[in-house]
């Protein structure tokens, strides 16, 4: 059996854990829980024929209260970078954290995630935005309350992370 | 060490610690003693293997940070290695809060594992609100700004409405009126006249709440530092520019310092929003140009795009509110109307040309703090 390991990164309250909760549990809460440290769910998916397990990892939010421990980035085999279209400052936050952690991991697997387009008249990323990411991110646009693009994103880098034999 | 069974043993199970001991590098996780209930619930295999920890089965982040772990015990001493708090599941499905330790006793590689309870619940809280304040005062200065610039503009319309029932009210004064119809132009005159005041007014304290939220300085008084307004437009436009791979060709430093009569923070969205402007136009591979160019009394701005060039015609209209000549977004509309009433409100002005050579220079000019207007 595959396993490979996915970490969930972004600063606080974009909805990294919710897409994990859509996305393994189908399920989804309006409350925002902040996550304190790492908590650690599996799926399976079928990825050119073979099931591949992911290991995700739900990182506590990068922020001025809790830094990313590098040391849980070890073995990552992609990553889900998550930022919250209703707030521009965490798209510009999310795009500095993935070059430390570039520098961490070197070249590895990575989508984008942005999320809460359920709420798209109050988004402030506008597509211009988007297009000038799109040369250096794959961009999907998610909403963890209705589901739209979550098994997209995730499937979209477990095809990354495992290339055809 | 504590003996299994041991006091020392049951104070340490009662406060949520637990001990397993390392045999060796890359040796197995045994625990010491016997397991607590909340133990045998979370990894049943331990009791199944005798009190050995299958640990890649059981937690892939106790695996992960044994790498860690095995690093501490290798150097000895009085090093200590913390994991940081992480979530397991039991079979159940409830959720245990865990934190290890790794250290050297008695020559032990030892593994303290502590069930953290209260003291999670109690650090979790904190973070909660705090990043619950975080992210509401982030939701405030957004809607702050939005509603700033929308004032602005509806407050720029009323006034252009205002000044044209005023000019058209003293042309008639003017005329050969009779009595009454003196006595009604006064009323109405003196009606607008106040109504722009009112309006003047609500501007003004709109702008003292905005100085009360975020504490800034009356820069409009004693002017705002040029140079620095430029440096922090241009640092938040860098990462844009990186993104879409358009070149930032901007001065690397101003030669002098400058002083310009407006609010610091109103310039630098204007500088910002100019860049952006010209973002927006530039093809990814393309260049702006950023200069500025000081006159005997004034600062000229040039930001150059190698967009597509603007018809003279629309360059004219550019700066009006919901220009439906622009063929870009209704934002960045609104965004050229905002900075042509913040230059036009210190004195300064704004425009766009189209260059020779393909591409578009918009620019802004304006009157240096103690220079004749």
């Amino acid at each position: 059996m595959i396993q490979k390991k996915v970490c969930m990164l972004g600063t606080s309250g974009v909805g990294k854990t919710s897409l994990v909760a859509q996305f393994v549990h189908s399920m989804f809460s309006d409350k925002y829980l902040t996550t304190v440290g790492v908590k650690i769910d599996k799926k399976s998916v079928q990825v050119n024929g073979t099931e591949v397990t992911l290991v995700i990892w739900d990182l506590a939010g990068d922020d001025d209260f809790q830094r990313l421990q590098t040391s849980y980035l070890r073995g990552t085999s992609g990553y889900l970078l998550v930022a919250d279209g209703t707030r521009r400052v965490t798209l510009d936050q999310v795009v500095e954290l993935q070059k430390r952690v570039a520098e961490t991991l070197g070249a590895t697997p990575f989508v984008l995630a942005l999320n809460k387009a359920d709420l798209a008249p109050q988004w402030e990323v506008d597509e211009a935005r988007i297009s000038a990411l799109a040369d250096n991110f794959t961009v999907i646009k998610t909403s963890a309350k209705e589901g739209a693009g979550v098994e997209e994103a995730f499937a979209h880098l477990a095809r990354r992370m495992t290339p055809p034999a | 060490m504590p003996d299994a069974g041991s006091p020392a043993q049951s104070i340490l199970e009662a406060l949520g610690f637990v001990l397993f001991s390392r045999k060796g590098p890359g040796g197995a996780l045994r625990f010491l003693g016997k397991a607590p209930e909340w133990l045998d619930t979370l990894w049943p295999a331990l009791t199944k293997s005798g009190g050995t920890l299958p640990v890649a089965d059981a937690s892939p982040f106790l695996e992960n940070f044994l790498i860690d772990a095995e690093e501490c015990w290798r150097r000895g001493g009085a090093e200590r290695a913390k994991s940081g708090p992480w979530i397991e599941q039991d079979a159940s499905g409830a959720e245990v809060q865990l934190e290890a330790t790794a250290m050297t006793a008695d020559g032990q590689s030892i593994l303290l594992l502590e069930r953290l309870g209260e003291a999670f619940e109690a650090r979790k809280s904190v973070l909660q609100r705090a990043r619950e304040t975080v992210i509401a005062h982030q939701r405030l200065n957004s809607e702050i700004q939005k509603k700033e610039i929308l004032l602005h503009c509806v407050a720029d319309e009323m006034t252009a409405a205002l000044a044209n029932v005023i000019t058209s009210l003293r042309l008639i004064e003017r005329e050969d009126n009779g009595p009454r119809t003196k006595l009604l132009l006064g009323l109405a005159s003196r009606a607008t006249q106040e109504q722009q005041t009112l309006i003047h007014r609500i501007l003004g304290v709109f702008e003292d709440e905005l100085r009360g939220v975020y504490d800034r300085s009356d820069t409009t008084k004693m002017g705002a530092d040029w140079n620095t307004v430029l440096r922090r437009a241009l640092d938040s436009a860098a990462p844009l520019f990186a993104e879409k791979g358009v070149r930032l060709d901007a001065p690397a430093a101003a030669a002098s310092a400058v002083q310009v009569p407006a609010d610091a923070v109103h310039l630098e969205r204007v500088v910002a929003n100019l860049l952006e402007n010209a973002l927006e136009h530039t093809p990814p591979s393309g260049e702006v140009i950023v200069r500025t160019d000081e006159e005997p009394e004034a600062l000229l701005l040039r930001v150059e795009d190698n967009g597509p060039a603007l018809a003279p015609e629309v360059c004219e209209n550019l700066f009006a509110k919901w220009d439906s000549s622009n063929a870009a977004s209704q934002a960045s509309a609104l965004r050229l109307h905002f900075c042509r009433i913040v230059v036009e409100n210190c004195g300064g002005e704004i425009g766009c040309a189209p260059l020779p050579a393909g591409g578009n220079r918009f620019w802004i000019r304006l009157t240096k703090t103690g220079a004749a207007a």
